[in-house]
């Protein structure tokens, strides 16, 4: 199938061990270490070694968590050290590993730091800000919060951004300056920053999508951000000028609800923009090669290549989460997280 | 919920005869748990085909939230209104009323029905029937939004409620046997 694609996707594992839906996977982005979280409100803890020219990935450690509802979202701080939770219980836990340093993973333990309490229904997602100084949360009551992040573990809210008219699906910083979207349920993606002499507000609502947006992704130099909806579409939009963005190119390629999308940098080049890999509820992967036009050409419109896909990447389930691993080296290592409760990590390799 | 009837006085239709064959589905259960002896092995081009008939005997029977009448006698679900294919199931029902306060709640128990007693290849949707009421998009948005789905299962008060509405869901074979 798809003989014609340059690249396929290996299965590197299959790790097993939530009891429900897997909802979401997060790549730790200093050490070999990758989270999963589930309806079972646990979190699970994988390291991965090189082995045999291929990865060895071991569970190390469950963290119960304590939400009382399901662990919707996972979040990492840059400097890796710290993880967020955002649950159906409203609540984000802040952990951090106590002992166990240097290597001696399994001897860890995952402590709650604190717990972020403010949303009044399902928190849905959570993000740090690329410096890691600020993280978002988004809920079903419509608000985007915005908390300040101090040492020890304290944390201030620094706005409730209550812009959206439905639920808030998903929250994405940009990987270099503090520009804040979120998506939503209303079917717009909103943009925000900080106004130094006010408070954090909405710069701008980008419409076109016709149903829920589910899922956003920054490229990795900041110049567009890709969008993922129940429309069945992929919309990236392009930075135009400092404070607008425009639609500049519709992917599709998906049955039903496309539930998450990943931006990495990929492994071919750089004139390419990276690599975008989706998913969603027809339990399809598919990976596309996005690329600016030439110079020459008068056209704005991106190119794209899809360059790999598969079908049933969870066997008969929805796929609802997939990242690319963002350490170096590692570009071409794609995970996902599927209704079955299984967390699956995939290599991008040139098809024979 | 709030006490309000949102249809005080339905129409009650007489029950249709049942397909007759009994459903390898009727206990609720997944058609993979091994409940009558050992299951053959299948491989993939012997999938269990399912028809219209054998989802519309599962959800029949749903208690209406609001009347002591079942979904099919206040003609809220029908045969002809669910479509079926190889791995795929579209379920139309028809509020009583318009301004039915009531639908998601419906909706909602003929998703967790069918999300019990189907084998797990099948994606649901489910809908109201075009021109039958009046937030029609709205409440199809909310019943085919999983995450939504998933947080409303684990709010232990609509649960209950939902609960009472499947309690009458395995009764057509009593009925009718």
């Amino acid at each position: 199938m798809d003989v014609d694609l340059p690249y396929e996707l290996q299965l590197v594992t299959d790790l097993r061990g939530h009891e429900e839906r897997a909802w979401q996977i997060a790549w730790n982005p200093v050490e070999p270490l990758l989270a999963s979280c589930s309806a079972d409100k646990s979190v699970r803890l994988y390291n991965y070694q090189p082995s045999n020219e291929s990865l060895k990935f071991s569970h190390i450690h469950s963290i119960p968590t304590g939400h009382t509802k399901t662990v919707r979202s996972l979040a990492w701080s840059p400097s890796g050290k710290t993880l967020a939770t955002g649950s159906f219980d409203s609540n984000v836990g802040i952990w951090e590993r106590e002992g166990g340093h240097d290597g001696d993973e399994e001897a860890a333990d995952w402590e709650c730091m604190t717990l972020l309490e403010g949303h009044e229904t399902e928190c849905k997602s959570v993000a740090y800000s690329s410096s890691g100084t600020l993280l978002a949360s988004c809920s079903r009551d419509k608000t985007v919060w915005v908390w300040e992040v101090h040492p020890d573990s304290d944390f201030e809210c620094m706005g409730v951004l209550m812009e959206h008219t439905q639920d808030v699906k998903c929250v994405a910083w940009h990987p270099s300056e503090e520009i804040l979207a979120s998506a939503s349920y209303d079917d717009t993606i909103k943009l925000y920053i900080d106004d130094p002499s006010e408070d954090w507000f909405c710069f701008s609502t980008l419409t076109g999508h016709k149903s829920t947006v589910w899922a956003l992704a920054w490229s990795p130099k900041g110049s567009y951000l890709a969008s993922s909806s129940d429309d069945l579409t992929i919309k990236i939009w392009k930075r135009v000028a400092e404070h607008k963005w425009e639609c500049a190119l519709e992917l599709k390629g998906h049955e039903r609800s496309i539930y998450s999308i990943s931006w990495g940098k990929g492994k071919t080049g750089e004139e390419s923009l990276g690599w975008l890999a989706s998913t969603g509820g027809d339990g399809k992967i598919n990976v596309w090669d996005i690329r600016e036009p030439p110079e020459s050409s008068t056209g704005r419109v991106l190119s794209h290549k899809l360059i790999a896909t598969l079908s049933s990447a969870h066997d008969v389930s929805d796929v609802n989460s997939i990242s690319w691993c963002p350490r170096e080296g590692f570009e071409d290592l794609l995970a996902t997280a599927g209704d079955d409760g299984s967390v699956r990590v995939w290599k991008v390799v040139p098809s024979h | 919920m709030n006490g309000e009837i949102f249809n005080p006085n339905p129409t009650v239709f007489a029950l249709s005869k049942r397909s007759g064959r009994k459903s390898k589905f009727e206990t609720g259960r997944s058609l993979w748990i091994d409940n009558e002896g050992p299951l053959e092995q299948t491989d993939d081009s012997e999938v269990e085909s399912i028809d219209q008939d054998e989802i519309f005997d599962l959800i029949r029977s749903i208690a209406d939230p609001e009347h002591p009448n079942s979904l099919e006698e206040l003609r809220v679900v029908s045969a002809e209104q669910i479509d079926v294919g190889q791995n795929h199931v579209t379920i139309e029902f028809t509020p009583t009323v318009p301004h039915c306060g009531m639908s998601t709640l419906i909706g909602l128990s003929i998703r967790v029905r069918l999300l019990r007693s189907l084998p797990q290849r099948f994606k649901v949707d489910i809908k109201v029937k075009p021109g039958s009421h009046q937030s029609e998009l709205a409440v199809n948005k909310q019943l085919n939004d999983k995450e939504r789905v998933a947080a409303a299962l684990e709010n232990p008060a609509l649960v209950e409620t939902l609960e009472k509405c499947l309690e009458t869901a395995g009764m057509q074979s009593e009925l009718y046997d």
